[in-house]
């Protein structure tokens, strides 16, 4: 049963068939090809094997190279930013240091950065 | 060999030529990958990997293992371009091989560089309905959409192909 409506497209279909089937391989030799290909598939899974553990080979020592440029310690790692400089004073040490009386040890710089 | 084997080698013998020619559908006109594709259904029909369950009818069950199977291979070729494995064996391009395009008269020819145009779900429907002589219903169990979408794919398809050919020479 035809379902479709248009007879103009269904005869150039149908000459596209035509056409086709003059050139469609014997179903015996599409068969026989296929059953010695069976036969070949083990090779053709062997070296989808082979690609396979390239591929994960690849990834591990990707994973690898990038885990060494890492530091050890995450916790000890301090973020520097490009606008760090903006943030250093003029004798800033004195801000981190604690002052003893009688022994003066701090030497200013008065020069303005 | 069993007779249920024989009865399946008998009913892909009379399927054999629509099968090519959905097989040729599926692969853009390329003649040795369609082969592929025929040999690799086979094969899987053969061996048991796929099975015919009686839900649909024969000829649907094949075609869907033939697209299915295509597609697969379709897949691999395109990851074969990708991947420098050129000793996995030659790539087929995807489009129309040149004996086929020969083979073809000018009519058809015409019909198959316009059906290249369309959005794969609109040509693979067309061909189903207008080559294969399927109803909207099982083209759509071919190509795995609900009865919809088929007919959706069927008008718009039918729409733009329609124009395509009066816009070439007669």
């Amino acid at each position: 049963m035809t379902e479709h409506d248009d007879h103009d497209l269904g005869d150039r279909f149908h000459a596209l068939r035509r056409d086709d089937a003059a050139i469609a391989p014997a179903f015996h030799a599409t068969l026989a090809a296929a059953r010695t290909r069976g036969g070949a598939q083990p090779r053709r899974g062997a070296l989808g094997f082979i690609a396979a553990a390239i591929v994960v080979a690849s990834v591990a020592i990707a994973v690898l190279v990038i885990r060494r440029g890492l530091p050890n310690d995450l916790a000890a790692v301090r973020l520097k930013t490009p606008t760090d400089f903006l943030l250093a004073l003029p004798n800033e040490d004195l801000l981190r240091t604690v002052p003893q009386l009688g022994r003066v040890t701090i030497t200013f710089d008065w020069r303005t950065p | 060999m069993s007779a249920e084997a024989l009865q399946l080698e008998r009913e892909l013998d009379q399927l054999h030529p629509a099968a090519f020619g959905w097989a040729l559908a599926c692969c853009a006109g390329d003649r040795a990958a369609a082969e592929d594709a025929l040999q690799a259904s086979y094969l899987k029909i053969l061996d048991g990997r796929a099975r015919f369950d009686g839900r649909a009818s024969f000829r649907t069950w094949l075609f869907s293992v033939v697209r299915y199977t295509a597609a697969g291979l379709r897949r691999r070729a395109t990851l074969r371009r990708w991947l420098p494995l050129a000793l996995l064996g030659a790539t087929p391009d995807g489009r129309p091989d040149p004996a086929t395009e020969v083979a073809r008269a000018d009519g058809a020819r015409r019909l198959t560089a316009a059906l290249e145009t369309l959005p794969r779900r609109q040509r693979e429907v067309l061909h189903l309905v207008f080559y294969q002589d399927l109803t909207i219903a099982e083209a759509a169990e071919v190509t795995g959409v609900s009865v919809g979408t088929a007919r959706t794919h069927y008008e718009r398809g039918k729409a733009a192909l329609r124009k395509l050919l009066k816009k070439e020479p007669e």
